[in-house]
């Protein structure tokens, strides 16, 4: 883990961006995991994490066209990079290795 | 309102790398709420989420301009800022020398304002200081407030009062011959003062105990420049002194101490124990107040409780009857703000201090505004600097740092030169406000830090507006070559010099009337005639040889009477024109037997021989002048006009034969009014004719003689002839009248010299300013003057042109400016009894003088322009 560090919101946000591919932009993505997850995403909290995936080289932008109904400002896409989708399988890995290594009687164990 | 509101406050945080598109997701959002709900809800969910992307991640960087170590660029700012200085010589010149003008002007005034507001602040305790003085309250009207009490009070107020902690009785003794070695001096500067003395102004005691110096009768403490006249460098402690006048017996010298210095308002060069006086003392005791006491308080004290507690006991001593009561000041105010009869010396007056005030920064506010205007007007010429600075990359800080800069060189330039002006004008201003305050500026702490102080302030004053001017420019229209000086700068920049205008105006007029004033007191016809009339003070004698003495004088006079360079001898106890303390007074009251009630006022008394009316060309109005041959007249008055018409009586006939009467008893003797004088000004015409009342005296204080105008300069020699036959033991110490009341008006020719000095100073400063403003103006406008020529205009059109403008400023600093005039000056004037009507003729003078000096300005650098050929100034179009 201590390669990739990756929070757990940050891996919904950059699987999201994933499933997104070319329409992960701020709204779309919150409405995107909302729905998915049925939880409430702040403004704040999305895009704090995607500034920092981006920071840290998870993620890469770039500007996107203007309407009305963004008062005239521009969207940002986002885009996993190769280093990212490293990262995210990184991490699926581990938790591959992690789930794989409990034996199958915990899981199955069934209390009386 | 709210969706804008946090707008704002989300553009103010986000980093602005973010804030574009997050605030669009956020427009986005509340876009998509609006269809599904109220606004008011859509609007508090938009704050909601911008309150929720406050986050470290997202905020602006807390230096959030990248800034480079420019400090390299300081060095470039020095030379260009030399050589900007240097290639404009002639607005260096006037900047320097205008701002180091002002600057010296400030700080010079200042020093003087400063000395006269610190008048006895170097007593150890001068906050605890108080003098008591005297009121006449009648009626519950206060009426004349004299400076001096009874010497009994001190000690009755030291036993009585808590409050009191320390008290001393002086008596300021004028004039009293003293012997040195062969020869003898007539000492001024004599104080009779108790052995408390030091213990309230705690002088420094160069030699001798300052507890017991003043104890013994018969004791002297000379000042230390006193005991080097007298004993040279020989310690004089132990020594003695033959006092000739009054007391004709040798004083002891116990002590010697530093010199008084200017800035008190009781100077002396000798003090003298107060029990040597002790005749004196027990003839005054309650029944005269002649002496200046001085009380120390317990610290903080409340004035008004304490004056309260000791109005009662003014009764307990005085008696119930009197109409005087106890007052005390702080000694610190006497100088400025007491105005009271009978001060030791002509004090110093608040006014006037702070006319100086405004002028000092008139004067420093019109060398400001000359930097400023001169550096708008020419911001034009910097355009372009500025302009490709900033094409390169300077920042508007940078600029803004290398004006304000620029602004700190000329200031600090004429900072330099302030100094060294000052210290070269010393002489002159000492002079000019009659005290020498310091001998060199560098030598003076608080003028040293004024300069600095004054000096960043006026580079922060006068730098800022002119640096933020520059800065502003953008490269885009100041590179296109089609910049103008803006519409705003140019408003701002007539303000300024009508301000200017105003104050010029102002201190013109000032002078103007000052010296007006004067000229129509010293004009003023006082009532008597004074010309070719010398005075001086009888020979002192002695109460047992009086008569004998009176005998002698009458020879003397005969013999002076002789020549016929000599009209008249006269004698008299007050020589006109004194100050408003050299005459003796009564408060007891006064009433005319039959004819009037008593009246609890001041009235002046004087005493004179029957030759003062022909010296001195006296009128008389009624009844007749003394005669010293009619044996009652000894027991007789004449009175004057004021004295009779404070009584309410026009009819000065019928007042002949009546008695008037002194004090409370009706016993007191009635005197029979023999004549009624035409009021005349013995002093200064600030004051109204005192309301006197005349005895016959021979021989009494002073001599007055009267010279013929044709050859007076042998009249007085042959007066010094005599007296020196006469009276070979005293020096003969005389003045012409003339220049006894000219001497009155030292204190007001002193203001007018000063406003007149710092007023021309002013002006001078402003003509600068204009000059180089019109210079600049007229080079800008070239090519206009050019078009004009080719289309047929003559120099004198052009010139016209260019007055237009200033003469509309100085309109309006006229209507802004006279108002404030008037309001200032008919205060002034009205501290004169006698005052002349505000002179408007000379408001249009003032103006004359303000548009004369802007037509030769103007005139002339407008005149260089308009002269020009067409075909030069227009070739390069």
């Amino acid at each position: 883990m201590k390669k990739y560090q990756l929070g757990e919101f940050e891996e919904i946000v950059m699987l999201t961006v994933g499933i997104l591919y070319d329409e992960a932009y701020g709204v779309a993505i919150k409405t995107e995991i909302e729905s998915r997850l049925g939880r409430s995403v702040s403004v704040g909290a999305l895009q704090s994490a995607l500034r920092r995936l981006e920071k840290k080289g998870y993620l890469n932008s770039r500007e996107g066209e203007a309407n009305a109904h963004r008062g005239g400002k521009p969207k940002r896409y986002f885009r996993i990079t190769a280093y990212g989708k490293k990262a995210i399988e990184y991490n699926r890995n581990v938790r591959d290795g992690l789930w794989r290594a409990i034996p199958e009687m915990a899981l199955d164990l069934k209390f009386a | 309102m709210i969706k804008s509101l946090a707008d704002r406050l989300f553009r103010w945080y986000c980093h602005d790398d973010f804030y574009a598109d997050i605030s669009g997701d956020l427009h986005e959002l509340h876009h998509a709420r609006l269809q599904s709900g109220s606004r008011m809800l859509a609007d508090c969910r938009y704050l909601f989420e911008v309150l929720r992307l406050f986050r470290p991640s997202l905020l602006k960087p807390f230096n959030s301009k990248i800034r480079f170590n420019d400090t390299g660029m300081f060095k470039n700012y020095i030379k260009i800022s030399f050589r900007n200085l240097i290639k404009h010589k002639g607005y260096t010149f006037i900047n320097v020398a205008g701002l180091a003008i002002g600057l010296t002007a400030f700080l010079l005034i200042n020093l003087y304002i400063t000395f006269e507001k610190n008048y006895d602040s170097f007593f150890t305790s001068y906050q605890q200081l108080h003098r008591l003085t005297t009121d006449q309250v009648v009626d519950g009207v206060l009426g004349v407030r004299d400076a001096m009490s009874f010497h009994p009070a001190g000690r009755v107020l030291l036993d009585e009062t808590p409050e009191t902690i320390g008290y001393t009785v002086t008596n300021k003794i004028s004039g009293i011959i003293f012997r040195k070695g062969q020869s003898v001096i007539l000492e001024e500067g004599i104080v009779a003062a108790d052995s408390n003395y030091f213990k309230l102004f705690d002088y420094k005691m160069l030699s001798g105990d300052p507890e017991t110096a003043l104890q013994e009768p018969n004791s002297l403490v000379l000042t230390e420049s006193k005991a080097r006249s007298y004993f040279g460098n020989e310690n004089p402690v132990g020594k003695t002194i033959q006092v000739l006048s009054g007391f004709r017996r040798p004083f002891k010298v116990t002590g010697v101490i530093e010199d008084v210095p200017g800035n008190t308002h009781y100077k002396f060069d000798i003090l003298m124990s107060l029990k040597s006086i002790q005749e004196q003392l027990d003839r005054d005791g309650w029944n005269g107040f002649n002496y200046y006491t001085y009380l120390k308080l317990v610290p903080g004290v409340d004035l008004e409780q304490y004056e309260e507690k000791i109005v009662p006991l003014a009764r307990k001593y005085l008696g119930k009857e009197s109409s005087l009561v106890f007052n005390v000041q702080p000694v610190r105010d006497i100088h400025l703000h007491s105005d009271f009869t009978f001060e030791p010396e002509i004090h110093g007056s608040a006014k006037a201090v702070g006319f100086l005030t405004i002028i000092s920064v008139f004067i420093l506010l019109i060398a400001w505004v000359n930097y400023i205007n001169l550096s708008t007007a020419r911001a034009i010429d910097r355009a372009k600097e500025v302009g490709l600075r900033k094409v390169i990359g300077a920042q508007k800080r940078q600029l803004f740092s290398q004006f304000l800069f620029e602004s700190l060189l000329v200031n600090l330039l004429s900072a330099i030169l302030a100094l060294f002006l000052a210290q070269v004008v010393l002489p002159f201003f000492n002079q000019l406000v009659g005290v020498s305050i310091i001998d060199q500026v560098w030598k003076d702490p608080g003028f040293i830090s004024n300069l600095l102080l004054f000096f960043m302030l006026g580079t922060i004053v006068s730098g800022f507006y002119p640096a933020l001017v520059l800065s502003r420019f953008t490269p885009v229209t100041v590179l296109k070559g089609k910049f103008r000086n803006s519409k705003n700068g140019v408003v701002l920049r007539k303000g300024l010099v009508v301000l200017q205008y105003a104050t010029s105006l102002l201190l013109i007029s000032g002078t103007f009337i000052v010296y007006q004033q004067i000229q129509y007191m010293k004009g003023k016809n006082l009532g008597i005639s004074t010309d070719y009339v010398i005075g001086f003070p009888t020979p002192d004698v002695p109460e047992d040889q009086r008569e004998a003495q009176q005998e002698k004088f009458e020879a003397f006079r005969n013999e002076v009477m002789r020549a016929s360079s000599v009209e008249t001898v006269a004698t008299t106890s007050d020589l006109p024109g004194g100050g408003s303390s050299d005459v003796s007074s009564t408060s007891g009251g006064v009433k005319i037997v039959g004819r009037t009630d008593r009246l609890d006022a001041t009235t002046y008394v004087q005493w004179i021989d029957d030759y003062n009316l022909d010296a001195l060309d006296m009128e008389v109005l009624a009844g007749r002048n003394f005669d010293h041959q009619i044996q009652t007249d000894t027991f007789a008055v004449i009175v004057n006009e004021a004295f009779l018409r404070r009584l309410g009586i026009s009819d000065y006939e019928s007042v002949l034969n009546s008695k008037v009467q002194f004090g409370r008893d009706p016993e007191n003797d009635k005197i029979p009014i023999i004549g009624v004088l035409r009021n005349f000004h013995r002093t200064s015409l600030k004051n109204q004719v005192e309301p006197t009342v005349y005895f016959f005296s021979e021989n009494r204080g002073s001599v007055l003689v009267e010279l013929s105008p044709q050859d007076y300069r042998a009249g007085v020699e042959h007066v010094e002839k005599t007296w020196a036959k006469f009276y070979p033991q005293a020096p003969l110490d005389y003045i012409f009248l003339d220049d006894r009341f000219a001497k009155l008006y030292e204190e007001e020719k002193r203001f007018g010299d000063v406003f007149g000095t710092f007023s021309i100073l002013a002006i001078l400063i402003a003509v600068l300013g204009l000059f180089g403003l019109s210079s600049f103006i007229a080079a800008q406008r070239t090519k206009e003057v050019g078009v004009r020529k080719v289309l047929g205009a003559s120099v004198a059109n052009i010139i016209t042109i260019f007055f237009k403008d200033f003469f509309i400023l100085i309109a309006i600093a006229a209507v802004v400016g006279l108002p404030l005039i008037y309001m200032g000056m008919d205060t002034w004037l009205d501290n004169y009894a006698y005052r002349i009507v505000f002179p408007w003729p000379f408001m249009v003078a003032a103006l004359g003088i303000v548009a004369f000096f802007t037509l030769a300005t103007v005139g002339y650098q407008v005149y260089k322009v308009a002269v020009v050929n067409p075909s030069q100034t227009l070739r390069y179009e």
